[in-house]
């Protein structure tokens, strides 16, 4: 009995490594899927001995096969015996990193990456190392590219004689013939200048990152600007200065646009990498540079960080540096030719006023963020509406009111109607950071103007925006300003504005409640069933169905359903089908 | 119920440009029918109405359409015919305006344009649609049956006459449009052929069309019949207008034009008539639907019918 029960549940296993041979892509892929499975059923011993061997020579399947078995792979140590086994797992991952497909190589350096800590220091040396090389010094790309990636992981535990050898294949890996090689040591070059000696950064790493810096290929370039941010932090300032900035000024006046970005992309943290002092020398030029660069990607790029860069200025020269190096290029971005640009700068440039103070940003800020507010391109206007809060906390909402309000006033009579919908849709926002006075004074007739736009769009923004405002001032408000506008809407000569009356009513009766509900605009609701229009009369039964939960008993027992038995009989068709279909829902 | 959930389920499918399936269209065809056969050929509409102009199987601007005048049932709509070809969406345009009729018929009127023809449709896109979306033409030959029950013509309110192209000399009365047998395919000439064809000039009398079918016809022309017919206004579409509406002859004619930047590519505007239930005349001008809101834009090369 003993020995059947042990058949049988093995007998899925056995299925399992079958699969592994069999012809059907799909089902060789779900058993490699399932390997660490087949791995605890087959016991450490014969995975070492059988599976792993088997699996290094199943390495010439299809590629989502060797995928997945690379990633399976990284998590496999304690199915091999634990870590002073682990070494046996180097064989098929190795010739996973040689392979064609990127993905699958790079899902095999991953594996690597994972399983290299697990190495005692003597196996890393005997096994990891030797691989490491023989990646570095394969005849074809593709393993010499994985190789860039295995340098970090085992530099910092091996002896001075083997660190010394790597580092000389680290180099030659830089220097390598193929494009695709140097792009991958330069991307690596980063983290390898973390590992290594500070005595051998400055002697060695510095050199191939000049190198680097200055490839033929663009895409090579770009990426020695990324690890100049670790190395820059690794070193101390004067040595950055002498070593790092003169490659890394280069490579803010690059011939290739793509270069330039990069250094845009990474601004604000090279400046933390940098330190102030190189900061104020160095970087205050390039990034003018950058912020007046031909290519519109780059001032895109950089004049994301203007905020940011401004914020992090060491506070001695903050000031001093914004107003006279800073401004004068913020004002030309705002007129720039490009609405990405412009919509990039409107998107932080809010965010300067907080650190120019009050006086400043009525001077000088000001002006700009009123030439934004009538940009041609929604973007940017929005972009400046939607932050109008940091620049409230700092001068105050009468200065603001009084420079920027026109403004707003002015795009909320657009003649397009998305814009003015855009408005519309800021106006809740708007309301939270003016206050209820202000809003009142200043606003609060938009809002109502909007109710009897003729674009339906409009109108039924507006209706939405009342129950915000609503929601946000509070039933007492609703009572005085807008509940009184809204039913004298109910008599308006036009049929389409009579209906915007019964939307408001349906969209204000959750926030309004049910005492206020029937006590001001039940009364309303039920006038407008003798409308002489059906529109509003059928509108009336859907109001009034959507309503009933709003509603008291008596009232839906005295007032609305005597109402709906009479709509019911309407001459119209369709006042007679919702006048039912109300009917049915209060039963 | 179950047809009205099953016909609301089609008009959410509709407005979201996926057609309806075969059978569906079958079945809706013969439901339009039954309403249909029951109109006059000068359909009385009550105001409040709003009136819209040609659409051409534009089917996202239709929808910016509904987004400035309003939704059906809530707004009443009359639209003066041309409702496909030429556009990418004629399939889409005609059943879901088909659709609402169908739902909401005392709230949305359709009379018919030259479009709304067996042989105009083969030559400038419906036809070529319907085989490229159903792989048959059968919808083709629903649609265009129920092409020939439309009315030919509205009047709101006994005061604004509205049709899609214009007068006929063979035409003085209201009454000898309603003598019509409509249901018939546009005939190359005669009285049906003209409501449909004709254009206004400024001139006298009646004039030849470049057209090659239906009349020019004058301000005399237009005098006589709006006093014999107690006509205040004739409303009318078929041509474009770059501005989205234009009079004519004082304010005696009105072409609207309902589809913005027609053929994606006369950057013209679009407008609407909306009429109160006093017949106050309100237009709204609208634009083609943003690029952001329309479906993925069609691969195929342009078909040659595009002007």
């Amino acid at each position: 009995m003993a020995t059947s029960d042990a058949d049988d549940s093995l007998y899925p296993i056995a299925v399992l490594i079958d699969e592994l041979r069999n012809e059907d892509v799909q089902l060789r892929l779900n058993s490699i899927k399932k390997l660490g499975t087949i791995a605890l059923a087959l016991g450490v011993e014969r995975t070492r001995a059988e599976l792993i061997p088997f699996l290094t020579d199943t390495i010439y399947d299809e590629d989502e096969v060797l995928l997945a078995l690379a990633e399976q792979l990284g998590s496999f140590t304690p199915l091999v015996g634990g870590p002073e086994h682990v070494h046996c797992l180097l064989p098929p991952l190795e010739s996973l990193a040689t392979v064609e497909e990127t993905v699958v190589r790079d899902k095999a350096v991953e594996s690597l990456r994972i399983i290299a800590d697990q190495h005692s220091q003597s196996d890393l040396e005997n096994y990891f190392v030797p691989l490491v090389k023989r990646l570095a010094g394969g005849d074809w790309f593709t393993s010499r590219t994985s190789a860039c990636g295995l340098f970090s992981v085992c530099y910092k535990r091996v002896s001075t004689n083997v660190k010394a050898e790597l580092r000389q294949n680290f180099r030659n890996l830089c220097a390598d013939d193929t494009p695709m090689v140097r792009r991958a040591a330069a991307g690596k070059l980063g983290e390898f200048a973390k590992v290594v000696e500070s005595e051998c950064l400055k002697s060695d790493l510095i050199q191939l990152f000049n190198l680097l810096a200055q490839d033929e290929q663009d895409s090579v370039r770009l990426l020695a600007v990324e690890a100049s941010v670790s190395i820059a932090s690794l070193l101390p300032s004067e040595d950055t200065e002498q070593l790092v900035m003169p490659t890394l000024r280069q490579a803010a006046e690059d011939k290739s646009w793509r270069v330039r970005y990069m250094v845009a992309d990474k601004f604000t943290e090279l400046q933390s990498a940098v330190g102030p002092e190189i900061t104020k020398n160095d970087l205050v030029p390039a990034f003018q540079s950058l912020l007046k660069d031909c290519e519109a990607e780059v001032r895109a790029a950089s004049a994301h960080k203007v905020k940011d860069f401004c914020q992090n200025l060491s506070p001695d020269v903050r000031e001093q540096i914004i107003m006279t190096a800073m401004l004068p290029c913020v004002k030309d971005l705002v007129a720039d030719a490009n609405q990405h640009v412009k919509s990039a700068l409107a998107s932080v440039i809010m965010g300067l006023s907080p650190i120019l103070g009050k006086d400043n940003t009525i001077e000088h800020l000001l002006p700009l963020f009123l030439t934004q507010l009538k940009d041609e391109c929604p973007e940017v206007r929005l972009n400046i509406i939607s932050n109008l809060d940091c620049v409230n906390e700092v001068i105050g909402i009468k200065q603001l009111s009084q420079s920027l309000l026109p403004a707003i006033v002015e795009l909320a009579e657009d003649t397009k109607w998305r814009v003015r919908l855009a408005i519309i849709e800021y106006m809740p926002l708007l309301a939270g950071q003016l206050g209820v006075e202000f809003f009142d004074e200043k606003l609060n007739s938009l809002c109502m103007t909007w109710l009897v736009d003729h674009v339906y769009a409009i109108r039924e923004a507006a209706t939405l925006n009342l129950k915000k405002l609503v929601e946000k001032f509070g039933k007492e408000w609703a009572q005085q300003t807008v509940i009184p506008k809204v039913l004298q809407m109910s008599r308006d000569q036009n049929y389409l504005h009579r209906l915007t009356c019964l939307f408001c009513i349906n969209l204000l009766a959750e926030p309004l409640g049910q005492e206020l509900t029937t006590k001001l605009m039940l009364p309303t609701i039920i006038t407008m069933g003798s409308d002489p229009v059906a529109n509003v009369r059928f509108n009336v039964a859907k109001t009034l169905q959507k309503l009933a939960p709003q509603l008291d008993q008596s009232s839906i027992q005295t007032q609305v359903k005597p109402l709906l038995e009479k709509l019911k009989a309407d001459s119209d068709m369709d006042v007679q089908y919702y006048a039912s279909e109300a009917l049915e829902v209060l039963k | 119920m179950s047809d009205m959930s099953d016909l609301d389920r089609q008009i959410e499918q509709l407005q979201r440009c996926e057609v309806i399936k075969e059978s569906e269209v079958k079945a809706l065809c013969a439901k339009a029918r039954e309403i249909l056969v029951e109109e006059g050929n000068v359909q009385a509409v009550d105001a409040p109405v709003t009136v819209c102009g040609d659409i051409h199987g534009q089917f996202y601007d239709l929808k910016e359409l509904f987004k400035v005048g309003g939704k059906v049932p809530e707004t009443n709509y009359l639209f003066m015919g041309d409702f496909v070809d030429r556009g990418f969406y004629s399939v889409e345009t005609f059943l879901l305006l088909l659709a609402l009729k169908v739902r909401y018929p005392d709230r949305i009127t359709l009379i018919r344009g030259n479009h709304e023809s067996r042989q105009i449709t083969q030559v400038y896109g419906f036809y070529d649609e319907c085989l490229r979306k159903y792989g048959s033409i059968t919808v083709w030959r629903y649609c265009t049956e129920i092409f020939d029950y439309l009315s030919l013509s509205a009047i709101v309110d006994g005061k604004i006459f509205c049709v899609h192209g214009g007068l006929s000399p063979s035409i003085t009365s209201l009454d000898q449009i309603r003598q019509i047998d409509r249901k018939q395919e546009v005939p190359h000439d005669g009285p049906m052929c003209d409501l449909l064809w004709s254009d206004p000039e400024d001139m006298q009398g009646w004039g030849v069309s470049p057209r090659g079918a239906g009349y020019l016809f004058g301000s005399d022309v237009v005098n006589t019949f709006c006093q014999e017919n107690e006509v205040d206004l004739i409303c009318r579409a078929h041509q474009l207008v770059m501005e989205g509406y234009k009079w004519h002859f004082g304010e005696m004619v009105l072409t609207v034009w309902s589809a913005p930047n027609y053929c994606y590519r006369c950057g013209n505007v679009a407008a609407i008539l909306e009429l109160d239930e006093n017949l106050k005349r309100d237009f709204t001008i609208f634009e083609a639907a943003p690029q952001e809101s329309r479906g993925i834009p069609s691969k195929k090369p342009q078909p040659d019918y595009f002007l």
